[in-house]
């Protein structure tokens, strides 16, 4: 049987075969079917993706509740020893806190004491000026008396001090300045006495 | 028409397709419908209902022919796809059935009766030798003797070299041989 034989007993067959049967195509429906494809397709790649992104978020969410990686272990305990550390440093800050607020404190004292020692004792103070006003007293009826001879004046004066201050040691010089006084009157009028008695001088 | 003639027209009509012109492809439909339909009926096994593939052929083909390079005729780049669908297809089965259908039709026959039952008798045994083939001869086998496609067109359609198209084409012929040895003697 050589090549033109079977070509023939071929054709023959195919002459007598069912002939292929296909309805009307038109393009309208191919791109009908194309659109509806595509559609298919895409939703079925839209709901793929979904599903990835879902199972790989509850990948994610199981793997999380699971243990923490070594990474993880590693940031917590970094994290803790930076707490720690923050809060050594915070007490450090305080502890030289005080210690400056204490320094502080004392110094301000210290300045207080040495402004209270450089007042000096007020009853010294007013033994100090009552010595000086009697001795002022003293003093200007010395002046009264031995420069001015207002001899009344002085003794009030003289009384005056004795008066006011009669423990003061000024109160003593006006008590002698005083009896000095009445010793030179009662002299003066024992020599105005003699003189009146005699008979020369009257 | 020339075969240049024909070419640019095909040309002419995708480069209209790829600017949107439903028209052309509704040309193209029309100009190459019988004749897919043809190939696809005969490389399936006559089944007779080749609508589906068809239209699987044509989808394929709108969806990829803005595509298409015009590096070869349209006729043979939708001879390609034809090829490739019935590849897909799972048609083992319904070949099988086909094979059983004959099968019984050929011993319903009267082998004493008239010389068109005869006939029919001797086609449908050249039809199941050729559905029996393995799909790569049978493929051979439709396009060069019922398509009357050259080597060089089979060549290209199988992206195959000549030297293999002629040693499947020899082998196929071989089985065919084989198988219808019984038939040619009775014949002569």
């Amino acid at each position: 049987m050589n090549e033109e034989q079977i070509r023939k007993l071929l054709q023959e067959a195919d002459a007598t075969a069912r002939r292929p049967v296909f309805g009307p195509i038109a393009a309208g429906k191919i791109r009908q079917r194309v659109h509806r494809r595509r559609a298919v397709r895409s939703g079925a790649l839209a709901a793929a993706a979904v599903i990835v992104v879902a199972s790989a978020v509850l990948w994610a969410i199981c793997m999380q509740r699971q243990k923490p990686r070594p990474e993880q272990q590693r940031i917590v305990s970094l994290e803790t020893q930076v707490k720690q550390l923050q809060a050594q440093t915070n007490a450090t800050l305080k502890l030289v806190q005080e210690v400056l607020d204490r320094d502080r404190q004392d110094r301000h004292l210290a300045s207080l004491e040495a402004e209270l020692s450089s007042i000096p004792e007020p009853l010294i103070e007013i033994e100090r000026q009552v010595d000086k006003t009697a001795f002022l007293l003293v003093y200007q009826a010395d002046k009264l008396y031995a420069e001015l001879n207002q001899t009344d004046s002085a003794v009030e004066a003289y009384k005056e001090v004795i008066q006011l201050f009669p423990k003061n040691r000024w109160a003593d010089v006006a008590r002698e300045r005083l009896s000095q006084i009445e010793k030179r009157q009662i002299n003066q009028s024992d020599k105005q006495g003699e003189t009146r008695c005699r008979p020369g001088t009257a | 028409m020339s075969a240049m003639a024909k070419m640019s027209e095909e040309q002419a009509l995708v480069e209209r397709f790829r600017r949107g012109d439903d028209s052309a492809f509704d040309r193209i439909v029309e100009r190459h419908s019988a004749e897919l339909a043809a190939v696809a009926n005969r490389l399936l096994g006559w089944p007779g209902d080749v609508d589906d593939v068809v239209q699987d052929v044509f989808v394929a083909a709108f969806t990829s022919l803005r595509t298409f390079r015009g590096q070869c005729s349209l006729r043979t780049w939708l001879f390609t796809i034809v090829i490739n669908k019935c590849r897909s297809r799972r048609f083992r089965r319904r070949l099988r059935l086909v094979r059983v259908k004959d099968l019984e039709a050929v011993a319903g026959l009267d082998h004493g009766g008239d010389k068109a039952a005869i006939d029919e008798e001797q086609s449908a045994r050249v039809r199941r030798a050729v559905q029996i083939l393995p799909q790569k001869y049978r493929e051979v086998v439709v396009l060069r003797y019922l398509q009357g496609l050259e080597i060089a067109e089979i060549c290209e359609l199988l992206g195959m070299r000549v030297n293999g198209v002629q040693v499947r084409l020899n082998r196929a012929r071989k089985r065919l041989k084989e198988s219808l040895d019984n038939l040619l003697e009775e014949k002569s």
